[in-house]
């Protein structure tokens, strides 16, 4: 055997015993920072040895040729199975030419003994050139590190070349790092709580401490134009998390190498398992589940990522121009308490988060102009938590601010930054059960928070999709009157997967019950947000079966009821979908679903005049709550319920069907009971009065006479012949939002309108007048008048579709009054410029016969022609 | 080897999976797929636009059996998913000329 033969044996021996050792001493001790040390000796040890051999046998020879270590390896950090980054550098071409040959035999000794190599050679001038293509090569030179050949050469790189070029391609090297960063984070979902994370290159992997180190670096170069003390590259406060939880990824790092004998950095669920047994990177004395192994993964994960994150935003700010910095004070996005540059926010007096409301309403700015803290802010808030635990914001005024929170853009960045901090789980403490939670199943691929934050924010991205199918979702969310208890409900709808229980909608209704209780929500909006939980998978569910069967459609719209919450429910659904993974909603499923919200919103509003009758005990949970609320009142609750549809009662909350009781027990007072509220988005005027011809029309008359925009309403009417019609509107001209007297006026105008005191039409004229004025609408909506006999045993539903425009109402009501025909039940929507209204008709309290419904269609048809 | 792929109604995929389950099959592919034979589409009106569905949502499996095993999967999945009506999908067979497991790299019926 050659002398080459045998060292390289003798090599090869020494490789595979040493490598054995260390990975006994890790299986040992777990300790992931030796183990790479080591290693990293090893490979070293062994490239000298091979260096001797093959290229020089000089000590610090050859002249003007040098083995630099790069990358990693020039850290010190050799994971088990890592490439080894390897430069051969040269003074200039003729030693590169003349040492050709013995870099290639090194470099295949180097192969032969198993060791990946990853060689650069370049001419030292070549070090000092920037190439945006190779970005990797630039950074890996600040890890560079002297292993053998020409030290003299080396120092000029390492003294001279490097600092230069640090120095003078500083922005063009942060701003390439930045974008390599960013587009890694957005390829792995902006998110670290990914269920299966690579260890590696997830954010908040090592790769991401890996640009912390260098984006410091860069900047302490920068300004002394010289390599730094390592000691001084990051804050004492960012060091105390960034290095145990470096520590602990070596290691987690390490045990994937070993387990998988390959460069390999995947923790899939089985390896999770086993490192939690193992207590790899932990020092506990009792054994980790694998959830709460993972869960103090995450918890490193969140430093290294939100220390990359913020260096990565604040270095360039750093160097921002003093004009810049007034002009980002003086832009329109900062405010009297907020300051925001370069994307940063930055409190302009910094005691003023003291006060709860200013913390609240830095999470609000945050959420509508999608902006970050800066890392000043955060240290704030961080030590503003322990005061704030002893008395933490809650009820009504939390939700105020939460909820407002909520339906803003970029909520879901906000709720992350609040939970990045611990605040969120201080404000809603039921959101730690599922705190970086990993629940294992194939479909999800992030933890359970995570999933919630996703939803939420494909809510919002649907407003500015330029996909057909989701712009339908979109016009629909514009809809609700309250998204921000769809948004709720979305946050809190998988918390019960924290707790043990067979089945997490129950835990999850639990622990939301008493999250809404703390929040004081109206007991309306509590069942709106209860029942989207308690149906999150309904939908989903009703998809598996015929979704073109009237039986399922049928069970489905029984379930859910109304309009209102049809919608959030399609919205919870596709949302909820979305957030499992990026795949998960497919067109196929997302088309199936808005098959099924359509069939459903039209089964809701031909299946309305279905009515109650309570001889039979009905144990409907509205009547339940009716009983708990008013025990005294049973026969007269019985005898007001009767003969009312049933939608009446899913309209309505218990508290409201207990005032339009009382409402109907004032008719022998006064006929005309009214009830005026203002609402978030509109007013609303409640009418409890005996039915007659003209009512309906008459008031929507009266409201549009006062210049009101008629958004939605109801109309129900009992057996006892007692009406409850509910007008929301707009007040378009401030009339009522400006002058609380008027209140009162305008009750006792449409009183009077209905007792006939005063006259209608003259009060219209004038109002009408001012309107033609106005010209026509930009967009045009053609009108559709729709006929359905079948829907209803004993009414015909007449569906209209028509421009919106004020009296339409007035209009169409009148018309079918003038034909003798009797409103059982109206349901009127406008969706932009699109007023839609359907009515249930009778004629003598019977359907209408087909001549009836044709003349009634021609003179609608006249009618509305005529007013556009 | 026969590759047998089947089209059936999206109500019909758990019956169909429990049937296959139940003599013994395990393995097999579903995709989503929308498509009609004589079954006519499907109209809703929804805020006066007109929604048209001509290609009706439907299940697609996928499975590549042994020549022995063919004709009681193929009972079993036309048990499961049939329902007598226009729509119930079909059931197509073809040759195969090799399976290889990429695992170990077992080829034939020893893949399957």
């Amino acid at each position: 055997m050659t002398t080459a033969g045998s060292l390289s044996s003798e090599l090869r021996d020494l490789y595979t015993v040493e490598s054995a050792r260390i990975r006994e001493e890790f299986a040992s001790t777990g300790n992931g920072g030796m183990a790479i040390a080591q290693r990293t000796g090893l490979v070293e040890k062994i490239t000298l040895q091979l260096w001797r051999e093959i290229v020089c046998r000089e000590e610090q020879g050859p002249r003007n040729f040098t083995l630099v270590a790069l990358g990693g390896f020039g850290r010190g950090w050799l994971f088990p199975y890592s490439d080894i980054d390897l430069l051969f550098l040269h003074a200039d071409r003729e030693t590169e030419q003349a040492f050709k040959d013995r870099i290639r035999s090194f470099s295949q000794g180097l192969w032969d003994l198993r060791l990946k190599v990853s060689p650069a050679t370049r001419i030292l001038q070549e070090c000092d050139r920037f190439d945006p293509a190779n970005v990797e090569f630039s950074t890996s030179l600040l890890d560079c590190r002297y292993l053998a050949g020409d030290p003299d050469l080396f120092t000029r790189l390492h003294d001279k070349v490097i600092p230069k070029l640090m120095t003078r391609e500083a922005q063009s090297l942060l701003q390439s790092l930045a974008e390599l960063t960013r587009a890694r984070h957005e390829k792995f979902g902006n998110t670290i709580f990914h269920l299966e994370p690579n260890v590696k290159d997830t954010p908040g992997g090592l790769r991401d401490c890996n640009v912390a180190l260098w984006l410091s670096l860069l900047s302490s170069m920068d300004k002394l134009h010289d390599w730094p003390d390592p000691k001084s590259l990051l804050s004492t406060s960012a060091r105390k998390q960034f290095e145990p939880a470096l520590d602990f990824l070596m290691s987690v790092r390490c045990f994937l190498h070993f387990r998988h004998g390959r460069d390999d950095n995947m923790l899939s669920w089985e390896a999770q398992e086993e490192a939690a047994k193992r207590g790899i990177g932990v020092y506990e004395t009792h054994e980790l589940t694998a959830a709460d192994w993972m869960r103090i993964y995450f918890s490193h994960a969140r430093s290294l990522h939100r220390t990359a994150t913020q260096l990565l935003e604040e270095i360039p700010a750093a160097w921002s121009s003093l004009s810049r910095h007034f002009h980002n004070l003086r832009t329109r996005v900062s405010d009297a308490d907020f300051s925001v540059v370069d994307g940063l926010v930055f409190l302009r007096q910094s005691s003023a988060l003291q006060d709860s409301e200013v913390l609240l309403r830095l999470f609000h700015f945050v959420a509508h102009h999608d902006v970050r803290l800066s890392t000043t802010t955060e240290y704030k808030i961080e030590q503003l938590l322990p005061s704030l635990a002893s008395t933490p914001p809650r009820g009504a005024e939390l939700w105020l601010y939460l909820g407002e929170i909520l339906a803003q853009p970029h909520a879901a960045n906000a709720l992350r930054a609040m939970h990045s901090l611990r605040l969120l789980t201080l404000l809603l403490p039921e959101l730690k059960t599922i705190d970086a939670l990993v629940v294992r199943d194939f479909y999800h691929r992030f933890t359970v928070d995570e999933h919630s934050f996703l939803a939420i924010e494909s809510l919002h991205r649907l407003l500015q999709s330029p996909t057909e199918w989701e712009k339908q979702y979109a016009e629909i969310l514009e809809e609700l009157e309250q998204p921000e208890l769809l948004y709720l409900a979305l946050l809190l709808h998988d918390t019960g997967k924290g707790v043990p229980s067979d089945n997490h909608v129950e835990g999850s209704l639990a622990i939301a019950e008493q999250c809404l209780e703390r929040l004081d929500l109206e007991s309306s909006e509590r069942e709106t947000v209860l029942f989207l939980i308690a149906n999150h998978l309904e939908m989903s569910a009703a998809l598996r079966r015929d979704i073109f069967d009237s039986a399922t459609i049928a069970a489905f719209a029984e379930r859910v009821g109304t309009p209102e919450r049809l919608k959030m429910l399609c919205l919870f659904t596709y949302a909820d979908i979305k957030a499992v993974n990026p795949d998960a909603l497919t067109p196929w499923k997302a088309e199936n679903v808005w098959q099924l919200y359509i069939s459903a919103a039209n089964q809701l509003n031909r299946n309305v005049d279905q009515r109650l009758h309570l001889d039979a005990n009905v144990d409907d949970e509205k009547m339940i709550r009716l009983r708990t609320l008013a025990p005294m009142a049973g026969k007269k609750v019985k005898a007001f319920l009767e003969g009312l549809p049933q939608r009446y009662l899913r309209t309505y909350a218990a508290g409201d069907v207990l005032r339009h009781l009382e409402m109907s027990e004032s008719l022998g007072k006064h006929p005309i009971q009214l009830d005026l509220k203002r609402g978030r988005h509109w007013f609303e005027l409640t009418l409890v009065t005996n039915d007659r011809p003209f009512l309906f029309g008459r008031v929507a008359g009266t409201l549009a006479a006062w210049g009101m925009n008629i958004v939605k309403a109801t109309a129900f009417s009992n057996q006892a012949g007692t009406v409850v019609d509910t007008f929301y509107f707009t007040d378009r001209f401030r009339t009522l939002e400006l002058n609380l007297p008027e209140w009162e006026r305008f009750k006792r105008s449409i009183s009077e309108v209905l007792t006939g005191e005063t006259d209608l039409e003259r009060m219209l004229k004038s109002r009408m007048r001012a309107e033609e004025k106005k010209g026509t609408p930009k967009i045009k909506i053609k009108t559709s008048i729709q006929v359905d006999d079948q829907c209803s045993s004993n009414s015909t539903l007449v569906q209209v579709v028509a421009q919106d425009r004020p009296g339409l109402l007035h209009t169409v009501a009148s018309r079918f009054a003038h034909h003798e025909c009797n409103i059982e039940i109206a349901l009127i929507d406008t969706e932009g410029q699109m007023a839609i209204d359907v009515f249930y008709l009778t004629a003598n309290r019977k359907k209408l016969s087909r001549d009836q419904l044709k003349q009634l269609e021609a003179a609608l048809r006249e009618a509305l022609q005529g007013i556009s | 080897m026969t590759k047998i792929e089947a089209i059936i109604q999206v109500s019909k995929l758990e019956g169909v999976k429990n049937s296959l389950h139940e003599i013994g099959v395990e393995g097999m592919t579903v995709l989503e797929a929308r498509g009609h034979g004589r079954q006519k589409g499907h109209t809703e009106f929804y805020r006066g636009r007109e929604y048209t569905v001509d290609l009706i949502p439907k299940i697609k499996l996928e499975l590549v059996v042994a020549d022995t095993m063919v004709e009681k999967i193929v009972q079993a999945i036309s048990g499961a998913a049939r329902t007598g009506k226009i729509g119930d999908g079909k059931i197509f067979l073809s040759r195969v000329d090799e399976a290889i497991r990429i695992r170990n790299d077992e080829r034939g019926e020893d893949a399957l």
